[in-house]
């Protein structure tokens, strides 16, 4: 085996330019599978993160029909929690909240926007939706007061700074306007391009007063283990009754990953496109090896190499330049990967023009780094490498020697 | 028992109006020792005899021994490691494997044949033999065509083979360097030995042989014995 892994390795650095080439292909194709991979696995974290932490934790009851994914969070159906059912939610869930989501419009002098206004429980909010990523400018809305977090992209469009007055205004719980003079406490950057956008926080004894009711539109819960919600979701509808609906960070994450399913395929389609070259170059180029070295096979043939071990000696040229170009495609894929993975990549100067408020998605991306997939990339690489030098070894390991020493 | 034993042997190419006879019926003796050259004119069989002989062609029919093994009951594996231990070659284009060194090349020979005592010594110790020390790290396109020559006699020479079979072995020399190989080709052979095969059409080649074998038309058609070749 040493003496083909020589021959072979010679033979591949006596056509240096060639072998470059070749590898090269097969670098870009590892380097990209693992790229996309880790970027779509990055991205699916995201969203699933970012619907448990900003958005429905692992299980949310609201009333039935509620139409948020129309853009409206109406306060006219809301909820009752009797003690019955915060003694159960005690002991289901690790923590669990309850939130009172709203529609006001802000209105700073002759300027007004329409916010997506999330009333939370300063105590236990926390605890369902942790605020690992958040920067606030200024600080939290004490409570009980008159104070509010508002999104960057309010404060934008609005003028506002930390520590003036808005007037938010908004239908009460039965309908009637109410408005209310609101200091900004803080604007809060949260990473999530929609909550970045149009969000507005406030305590719920705030928001009480502004719709009239103490009662909360969501229950969130937070379990020991995401997968815990098919076992716990019955437990909870037959709790809260038919007049409530639940989601879950699965229901509310399908669509958005059933798009990534299909950005995964055409992933693996560009990945499938970049190994099939990179199979063509390397049958090429072995093939191209096998011609130039008719009489080099013949002489090895006349010195008693048998055929298997010219087959061999190709294969092994294939499988360096395979082992090679998945390692340094390996290298570079997976070190992107893997950097991107601690230090995310910022998206949001792309999201500025772009309306996210259909979205619970963060603008910092994570990417998803996984040695198997990196260690599978190799091995698929490798044994691509292998796969597509049998042919031309072939070639060559038939070759007549009585012909094949004599040629030009 | 003859080294090398020939009975019958016939190698046709093509079929109908294409089929070419290369070796008609052809019945040879070659005993240990001999130095023997094979002449005659191009088309006459040379070679193709020569590619029996050193089993990297099967004949049509007929039976050749070599050292006693019937080949013609030899698989390719087999033929392979007959090739590797009992027969060395020496080209007319000297056949050398470009990427290795000079010793590397020896070595070759040694390693096919299975061989892994020493290898590097008995590679080594060639060298003065065929007159190119110091000249062992070199590639073949660093050295003449005269020593890539001698590389190639050591490497035919390196596992100690039953015969060495050289086609046109000067033919790309100049007959400075042709004569050399010749009078190595034959000091080993008295000093070692080793039986030599050689075609060619070099009159200085035949002059050295003390048995002349002339083809034509696939056909051996004279064997002479010469008691006293040139020196």
């Amino acid at each position: 085996m040493t003496l083909l892994l020589r021959l072979a390795l010679r033979n591949l650095v006596r056509n240096a330019r060639r072998t470059l080439l070749t590898t090269t292909v097969i670098v870009a194709a590892i380097g990209v599978l693992i790229l996309g991979e880790g970027f779509i696995s990055g991205v699916e974290d995201n969203i699933i993160i970012s619907a448990e932490d900003a958005s429905v934790g692992h299980l949310t009851v609201r009333p039935a029909d509620y139409p948020a994914d129309l853009g409206q969070y109406p306060v006219d159906a809301l909820l009752d929690i009797s003690p019955d059912q915060r003694a159960y939610l005690n002991g289901e869930a690790t923590a669990w909240t309850a939130r009172t989501l709203f529609q006001p419009t802000v209105i700073a002098g002759e300027d007004w926007v329409r916010a997506r206004g999330i009333g939370y429980d300063p105590a236990t909010d926390a605890g369902v939706f942790p605020r690992r990523l958040w920067s606030i400018e200024g600080r939290a809305p004490a409570s009980p007061g008159d104070e509010i977090l508002i999104a960057p992209g309010i404060a934008s469009l609005l003028n506002l700074d930390v520590g003036q007055s808005v007037v938010l205004q908004l239908r009460t719980h039965e309908g009637a306007i109410n408005a209310l003079d609101v200091k900004v406490a803080g604007i809060v950057t949260t990473t999530n391009a929609s909550l970045d956008m149009a969000g507005l926080f406030a305590p719920r004894e705030l928001v009480a007063r502004l719709i009239a009711s103490s009662k909360p539109s969501h229950i969130s819960l937070r379990l020991r283990h995401r997968d815990a919600i098919d076992e716990v979701a019955p437990r909870l509808k037959a709790r809260f009754g038919e007049r409530t609906e639940l989601i879950s960070w699965r229901s509310e994450t399908a669509e958005l990953l059933r798009l990534q399913g299909i950005r995964r395929r055409a992933l693996q389609l560009l990945v499938f496109v970049l190994m099939a070259l990179a199979a063509f170059g390397i049958t090429n180029t072995i093939l191209m090896a096998a011609h130039e070295r008719v009489r080099e096979v013949g002489t090895l043939q006349a010195l008693g190499m048998p055929r298997h071990r010219v087959l061999q000696m190709f294969l092994v040229e294939g499988a360096i330049m395979g082992v090679f170009g998945s390692l340094l495609g390996a290298a570079w894929g997976g070190g992107l990967v893997g950097h991107w993975s601690l230090t995310p990549i910022d998206f949001s100067a792309y999201t500025q023009d772009v309306r996210m408020d259909a979205f619970s998605f963060s603008v910092l991306i994570y990417t998803h780094f996984e040695w198997s997939v990196v260690l599978t990339a190799i091995a698929f690489g490798s044994l691509i490498s292998v796969l597509a030098s049998v042919y031309p070894a072939q070639v060559a390991s038939r070759m007549a020697p009585a012909d094949a020493v004599r040629a030009d | 028992m003859a080294l090398c034993e020939l009975e019958g042997i016939t190698k046709t190419y093509g079929e109908g109006p294409t089929r070419v006879d290369a070796l008609k019926d052809v019945d040879l003796r070659v005993e240990a020792g001999e130095f023997t050259v094979l002449s005659g004119p191009s088309g006459s069989g040379k070679t193709t005899l020569l590619n029996q002989i050193g089993c990297l062609d099967r004949p049509t029919s007929g039976t050749l021994r070599i050292d006693g093994v019937d080949t013609s009951q030899l698989g390719n594996l087999a033929l392979s490691k007959l090739r590797a231990d009992k027969i060395g070659f020496i080209f007319q284009s000297f056949n050398l494997v470009p990427v290795l060194t000079a010793l590397e090349n020896v070595e070759l020979a040694l390693q096919l044949a299975g061989q892994s005592a020493h290898i590097r010594e008995r590679a080594r110790a060639m060298f003065p033999q065929v007159g190119l020390e110091g000249l062992q790290a070199r590639r073949p396109n660093q050295l003449s065509g005269g020593q890539q020559q001698r590389v190639a006699i050591a490497r035919a020479l390196v596992k100690e083979p039953a015969v060495v079979i050289a086609d046109e072995p000067t033919a790309n020399l100049d007959s400075e360097n042709g004569e050399q190989i010749l009078s190595l080709m034959q000091e080993l052979n008295a000093r070692l030995g080793t039986t030599f095969l050689i075609s060619t059409h070099d009159p200085r080649v035949m002059a050295h042989a003390r048995r002349r074998i002339e083809m034509e038309d696939g056909r051996i058609v004279k064997d002479t014995l010469s008691q006293s070749p040139a020196p």
